[in-house]
């Protein structure tokens, strides 16, 4: 899942104090699930902004709302507050809901309350760890289900670097090297051969650096159009 | 049982959240013959809010007090903290309510316009006093025609002063009569006016509430001596202050409560004589209560089993035994009542005075001139269902009807039989809907053992030699702090939590903060109410505000807290405590414990349910301070929760500061426990600081 946390909170006051009127705006997924932005963290985050607005004699109204994923359009039907009625929404969603909502609602700004950070998974209660970059090109079936782009931090896709160092990187003495894991777990697993085989050049293409990605179902993306024809 | 799925659409309908306690009942409220709300009125009493928990029991129980002494309280009996450690003395809460609060203290729902048809009841006991309540409430003008001189029933006229004092019963007679039921004294339904009279009076219905007035007696050769009572004539008279002639060694023939009663009562006359019961059953088998056979013991009260009588066996005029004979059965294999006896084991036993106690019967005066039939048997023809009898007019209900019974059983019967007559007068078809939510199961074993244990509060009961010798009550009671702590017990079974399925994300932060290891999730959570113990620990924790509580309506808190605040306005500063109330009182609903100047105190059952985002909301609303009265570690009624309070204390501290308040303006007090004057001066003190600064 998505992993975000929130920004500081007089970065958030500085960001909403244009304006009077703010809906903050939780998203019931990904941010629920790591503790940062669903609809407690919004009712908390509201609150917080209406003291601190009332501190410094601010003219603020806040309310919170939270809708079940702000990455897709239909959710929003499910408000029980109008953005329109609002001078901004401060949305507690990962970057994808914060720009996905600023086209949804085209004449009201939106907000990011949070820093969306990486793809994790919950290592411990309450804690979350990098797994993966969404690199496009996945190789985790001859590395050991260890990420190379993800855990070695010059996401070398060819064996550890010359900075490794009693299994610990060189960026940092209390980060495992990623290569390192993959040798371990490979060699447990008694497949060090995979190491040996020859690949093709990546296509980094499928990464960022290709643009703007785009994923089309046909079989659903079809009959969306045709319906809409 | 399948249960549907919850959905915040479904809350938005319900109006209050509390009414999701309807779907699913404690064992205490479902066995209760009246179904009264057990849980509600046991937690308003443990916050010390007296009056209301009174109102909530007569909501469904008008002979409360009664009750209160005197219940075979099934409430008890099937309290699933009785596989904790042992079950609320639900009884003893519910009669130091009603005793203190009396008639005055409780609310009277008399509707503006009593001016439906008037309905004559026959009887002044629980089963009509309760018909009669029910319908006056309903707008009738209903007529109690009692023909003892004071009115309720067995519990006045029959059941010993020592176990149920008069003016008891009047705090329930009063109460009810407050509603506009007219009550007249001394007429007797079959002799002075008859049914018949009592219809062509204006009356458009007779409820027959007579119940059973006559005790059984035995056809014994002997039993003419008036030194042979019959059990029921023996008490009244007792009641109405008479001495029957009694000897000094006395023989019940009984097993049930009124021949403990009566063997009681014989001990209490003459503390010197030989009191002796003999019942035909075996000890398994004796229909007494068990605690009243206990107490008859303890008083002095010997039982001979498997007897039966044969003759009174006289000398002169001196009753001086009693032939019995030996019982091989009681009950046949199907469990009816048939015994056998053995007559070559024939034994006398010595006595000089005997009292029948088998049971009662109906006096069937009420019927002369009446017109109604008679069924099968001798009975009076009654339909059980709509209450009628032959006549489409007359109804019946009580122990007239139904097998004998304890008080709460007859009002429940009363008021299903005004339910009918209500109907009839209103041109419907009579169709009572007998059918109850299912009720939630036993606690298990594995979640038993995670709950604190409790005592139960001992009940101060006067020793047997000193009893044996008043006709005083010997039972006393709880006080003031037994009550609270007694009805802080109850674990508010069926108030758990409720997920709404469509905010739930699956995260997982209920089942890792549950104390008791109940959530389960699928693809959502689940959390089973049988289980859940409704400490609140995931609610307040739950990120995605997917869970609440059945038995609080959302916000309830926050809303509580706004009216203490706004209460104090043009105070400074203000300061709002939250105190977990599970040891010591809060000085909150209705002010009973002393609080600290200038601080708003509110109870918690305990802090696992107070939120961080309840905390800051304190502020929103006004709150200069706020201070959390807590638990220290292990001494909260539910697990993890002086751990989880801190958490969350610190984290609402540093969500203060953030926003540009001052952090030490929230601060938590671990002193729950230490009780009230601890919490009391380690409040004021925190207070102090909070003004200084």
């Amino acid at each position: 899942m998505i992993v975000a946390e929130r920004k500081p909170f007089d970065e958030i006051v500085e960001m909403v104090a244009p304006y009077k009127k703010v809906l903050v705006l939780g998203c019931g997924s990904c941010v629920t699930v790591c503790l940062t932005g669903g609809e407690r963290q919004a009712e908390i985050l509201a609150s917080q902004l209406r003291l601190a607005g009332r501190k410094k004699g601010l003219d603020l109204s806040v309310d919170f709302d939270c809708i079940t994923r702000q990455c897709d359009r239909e959710f929003t039907e499910n408000l029980k507050f109008d953005p329109a009625e609002y001078d901004a929404v401060l949305s507690l969603a990962c970057g994808v809901g914060v720009g996905f909502m600023s086209g949804v609602l085209p004449d009201t700004p939106v907000l990011p309350a949070l820093n969306t950070t990486f793809y994790g998974a919950g290592v411990a209660e309450g804690v979350w760890e990098e797994y993966c970059h969404g690199c496009g090109d996945c190789v985790l079936a001859w590395t050991g289900g260890i990420c190379p782009i993800a855990r070695c931090s010059k996401s070398l896709i060819n064996g550890a670097c010359g900075g490794t160092n009693d299994g610990k990187c060189e960026v940092s003495q209390d980060m495992d090297c990623g290569w390192h894991l993959i040798y371990k777990r490979l060699q447990e697993l008694g497949r060090l051969d995979e190491l040996r085989k020859m690949r093709p050049p990546r296509d980094w293409s499928k990464n960022r650096s290709g643009g703007v990605r785009r994923l089309s179902r046909e079989e659903m993306a079809e009959i969306a159009q045709e319906s809409a024809e | 049982m399948q249960k549907a799925d919850l959905t915040s659409r479904d809350i938005a309908e319900l109006g209050r959240v509390t009414e999701l306690m309807e779907r699913e009942w404690s064992p205490c409220r479902y066995h209760c013959p009246v179904h009264a709300d057990v849980r509600g009125y046991i937690e308003a009493a443990a916050q010390g809010r007296f009056g209301e928990a009174i109102d909530i029991i007569r909501e469904n129980l008008p002979f409360a007090a009664v009750c209160g002494r005197v219940c075979h309280h099934p409430c008890e009996t099937n309290c699933r903290r009785k596989d904790v450690d042992d079950p609320v003395a639900i009884r003893h809460v519910k009669r130091f309510v009603a005793e203190l609060q009396g008639a005055e203290g409780c609310t009277v729902h008399k509707p503006p316009a009593q001016d439906k048809a008037r309905v004559a009841i026959v009887g002044a006991g629980p089963a009509g006093l309760s018909a009669a309540l029910h319908l006056a409430k309903l707008g009738y003008r209903p007529t109690v025609l009692e023909k003892f001189p004071i009115a309720g029933g067995i519990p006045a006229t029959a059941i010993p002063r020592y176990r149920l004092p008069l003016e008891v019963v009047q705090i329930d007679v009063d109460w009810i009569r407050a509603h506009g039921v007219e009550l007249i004294t001394g007429v007797e339904v079959g002799k002075d006016r008859s049914i018949q009279d009592l219809l062509g009076e204006g009356y458009e219905a007779v409820l027959v509430a007579a119940g059973l007035a006559a005790s059984r007696t035995l056809p014994l050769p002997g039993s003419d001596h008036p030194r042979v009572h019959l059990a029921l004539d023996f008490l009244t008279a007792l009641n109405f202050g008479d001495r029957p002639d009694a000897g000094d060694d006395v023989l019940v023939i009984g097993g049930g409560n009124v021949a403990c009663d009566a063997a009681r009562s014989c001990v209490r006359l003459k503390p010197a004589a030989r009191v002796r019961m003999m019942c035909l059953e075996n000890e398994e088998e004796m229909p007494a209560w068990e605690w009243e056979r206990r107490e008859a013991e303890e008083e002095g009260v010997g039982i001979i089993f498997r007897r039966g009588p044969v003759k009174v066996i006289l000398e002169g005029d001196r009753i001086v035994g009693l032939t019995t004979r030996g019982v091989t059965r009681v009950f046949d294999s199907e469990g009816r009542f048939d015994p056998q006896y053995d007559d070559t084991d024939l034994s006398d036993l010595q006595c000089d005075t005997v009292v029948i106690a088998i049971g009662q019967m109906a006096n069937m005066g009420f019927a002369r001139g009446s017109g109604l039939k008679a069924g099968p048997g001798g009975r009076l023809e009654y339909d059980p269902a709509t209450h009628q009898g032959s006549l489409p007019n007359v109804f019946f209900c009580g122990e007239i009807v139904t097998p004998p019974g304890s008080v709460v059983e007859a009002c429940a019967h009363g008021q299903r039989a005004a339910k009918a007559i209500h109907m009839y007068l209103s041109g419907k078809t009579i169709q009572i809907d007998d059918s109850l939510p299912p009720y939630i199961d036993t606690i298990q074993p594995e979640t038993a053992e995670k709950v604190l244990k409790v005592c139960r509060q001992a009940i101060p009961t006067d020793p047997p030699q000193r009893r044996r010798k008043l006709f005083t009550e010997f039972e006393r009671g709880y006080d003031e702090p037994a009550v609270l702590a007694e009805a802080r017990r109850c674990m508010n079974c069926g108030s758990g939590a409720e997920v709404l399925t469509d905010k739930c994300a699956a995260c997982l932060t209920c089942l890792r903060v549950c104390p008791f290891d109940i959530p389960v999730v699928t693809d959502v959570a689940r959390i089973q109410s049988t289980l859940c113990q409704a400490c609140g620990m995931c609610i307040a924790e739950c990120p995605a505000n997917a869970i609440i509580a059945r038995g609080r309506d959302v916000g309830e808190l926050v809303q509580h807290t706004a009216a203490a605040l706004a209460k104090m306005n043009g105070r400074e500063p203000k300061v709002i405590a939250y105190v977990c109330g599970h040891h010591a009182g809060a000085a909150d609903w209705g002010g009973r414990v002393e609080g600290v100047e200038g601080v708003a105190e509110i109870y918690l059952p305990s802090t696992a349910r107070l939120s961080s985002a309840e905390l800051l909301h304190a502020f929103e609303n006004g709150a200069d301070a706020v201070i959390v009265v807590a638990c220290p570690d292990a001494a909260d009624r539910y697990p993890q929760t002086a751990d989880r309070t801190r958490r969350r204390v610190n984290q609402a501290r540093r969500l203060l500061q953030e926003a540009g308040l001052d952090g030490q303006a929230l601060q938590l007090l671990e002193v729950a426990d230490q009780g009230r004057q601890a919490i009391r001066a380690a409040l004021a003190e925190a207070a102090g600081k909070t003004s200084a600064s």
